[in-house]
């Protein structure tokens, strides 16, 4: 009674009680990811494995064996490959969607809720479902496409093709989630503007150039750094259908790390580790320099 | 025929085109979780089989611990969307409601933090874990997760939102900070919570590389995970593999199917800002 009593007379300071509704947040956060996050630039520094027996420094020596490493090469050349080819197909469909479904008839809102479903589904399922449905002997689509007239291809076993197939399965799964985003920023338009622009004799397309596309600039580059960002950490999908694959086409930095790190002796955690610095370096700079551009191309539409 | 409606039929048939390229998959892994082996394996593959059954279901209950799985995933899923929404929206109250020192400051590590992407951390957490000797437990994986920055500013945005002065009439009735928050705060943000809640439930159920590297044994591993290993092993039936996938996709298709609004909202909101 008499400590409840304490307790609540503390809860009274409004200053207080913040710290304490703050307190188990920030505490999560500072030990689980502000701590590892300081940790990765130590840990990268060390050379240690995966059974932790011994760790001894080895200053920048994981950076320098990266930078003749053919495999990290291989892995940042396929990465960025993935990012350039995924990140604009899956921002052209998505744009393509959600100007067809941010008008809010019934049907729209059927097309636009099913159109997010795979984006609901994990990457391990679709993957599965993918590496069946393109396999070269009982894969459907195989099938489907040869009786177009191509020949027999074998998509995900194929190191030219390998890739290709990696990246339209991204974008079939999450187109979805950008087109969300662009019809609510979409839907926020007045629609005045278009009013005003069908007044000028603008038609539907010039309506979508000249009113739609300027006025979600905020969004449209929100959608790229995160569709970009995403992109970079390729992982999930790859693991489930090709493992890096064939002869190493489909490796990118993610895989690269967990197999340094978690999957191939020596289990060597302090190189993974130096990778993932290198990693968010990658990832920082590109969406720095995106951030910069979509800044200045907001304040030059806004004059 | 004018050039406005050759544009909505345009539409309409991109629309019918995605639709078909989205959901036939879907249909088909459906149908096939129920064909036998050979329909399976058969040559030229066909969308439709001659017979249907629920033997791969039943094989998939023998070959791979898929109740364990799923167990697994709901435990790590859910407790993690109930822990994580509830320290979010305190946090969030606190950083919208309250003046504090240093609330700037701590704001802004928060917002650091949710631009951190999770593969930058993730071998110092495996070897934290492992020190703590959390590795392949529960603790271990729900932990971790038990605050997300996302939610604080998801949260945050909410409470800023609302009226001011709502406090006010809690103090004069004599209410405690938490009581102000529980009793008069909490209730005019369900639906921020729920959005938040899929939000995480969505994504841990979904996620690869995290339960893959806190677990090691296969009794604690969850669907994603348990399936990655096994499909990896490449020892397993076609068709135990495909009702496998299914099962594991079916608990959030139907969820999604029920609160479909909650699940964009959470997205939507993000993009807004």
């Amino acid at each position: 009674m008499k400590s409840s009593s304490k307790v609540s007379s503390f809860l009274n300071k409004p200053e207080r009680a913040a710290y304490l509704f703050i307190a188990p947040a920030i505490l999560v956060l500072l030990i689980f990811m502000f701590i590892p996050l300081v940790s990765t630039i130590a840990v990268s520094t060390l050379r240690m494995d995966v059974f932790m027996q011994s760790a001894t420094f080895i200053g920048l020596d994981h950076f320098i064996r990266m930078m003749g490493d053919g495999k990290f090469w291989n892995a940042f050349g396929n990465t960025a490959y993935f990012t350039a080819f995924e990140v604009p197909l899956q921002i052209a469909v998505s744009l393509l969607a959600a100007v067809y479904v941010s008008r809010n008839t019934r049907l729209r809102k059927f097309v636009r809720s099913a159109l997010f479903l795979p984006f609901v589904c994990s990457l391990t399922a679709i993957g599965i479902m993918w590496s069946f449905l393109l396999d070269p002997q009982i894969g459907l689509y195989t099938e489907y496409l040869t009786r177009l007239g191509l020949p027999r291809l074998a998509f995900l076993r194929d190191p030219q093709l390998a890739m290709p197939a990696v990246i339209l399965m991204t974008v079939w799964r999450n187109f979805g989630y950008t087109m969300v985003i662009l019809v609510a920023a979409v839907q926020t338009i007045p629609a005045s503007y278009y009013e005003a622009a069908q007044l000028d004799g603008a038609g539907k397309f010039r309506q979508f150039a000249n009113v739609t596309i300027p006025s979600i600039v905020p969004a449209l580059g929100f959608s790229v750094i995160t569709a970009t960002i995403m992109a970079l950490q390729v992982f999930d999908q790859i693991f489930v259908t090709t493992q890096g694959g064939p002869l190493g086409k489909t490796e990118t930095l993610v895989t690269y790390i967990y197999k340094s790190g978690f999957q191939t002796a020596p289990y060597d955690l302090g190189y993974a580790s130096a990778i993932s610095v290198m990693t968010l370096i990658f990832i920082m700079i590109v969406s720095l320099t995106m951030n910069r551009y979509f800044q200045s191309k907001e304040s030059t539409d806004a004059r | 025929m004018n050039k406005t409606t050759l544009m909505t039929m345009l539409g309409s048939v991109l629309a019918i085109v995605l639709l078909v390229i989205v959901l036939h998959p879907f249909l088909w892994i459906l149908l096939s979780s129920f064909k036998s082996e050979q329909a399976l394996i058969k040559f030229p593959p066909t969308f439709f089989a001659d017979s249907y059954s629920f033997a791969q279901f039943a094989t998939v209950w023998e070959r791979i611990p898929l109740l364990d799985f799923l167990k697994n995933t709901v435990i790590f899923s859910v407790g993690v969307m109930v822990v994580s929404v509830f320290f979010d929206s305190l946090a969030g109250y606190a950083f919208a409601r309250i003046k504090f020192k240093g609330r700037k400051l701590l704001y802004t590590f928060v917002l650091i933090l949710m631009m951190i992407p999770f593969q930058v951390m993730m071998i110092p957490l495996f070897v934290q874990i492992y020190k703590m000797g959390m590795l392949d437990t529960y603790w271990g994986l729900i932990l971790p997760r038990a605050a997300s920055p996302f939610g604080i500013y998801l949260m945050r945005s909410f409470f800023v939102s609302l009226p001011k002065d709502l406090e006010e009439s809690g103090r004069v009735d004599g209410l405690n900070e938490f009581r102000i928050y529980w009793n008069i705060m909490l209730p005019l943000c369900k639906s921020a919570m729920v959005t938040l809640g899929i939000f995480l439930l969505m994504n841990n159920w979904n996620d690869l590389i995290y339960p893959l590297m806190l677990t090691s044994s296969t009794e604690m591993r969850t669907l994603s995970a348990g399936l990655a290993m096994f499909v990896g092993g490449r020892t397993i039936e076609y068709g135990a593999t495909l009702a496998a996938a299914t099962i594991s996709l079916v608990p959030l298709v139907a969820v999604y199917a029920m609160a479909q609004r909650y699940f964009v909202q959470g997205i939507a909101t993000s993009g807004l800002k």
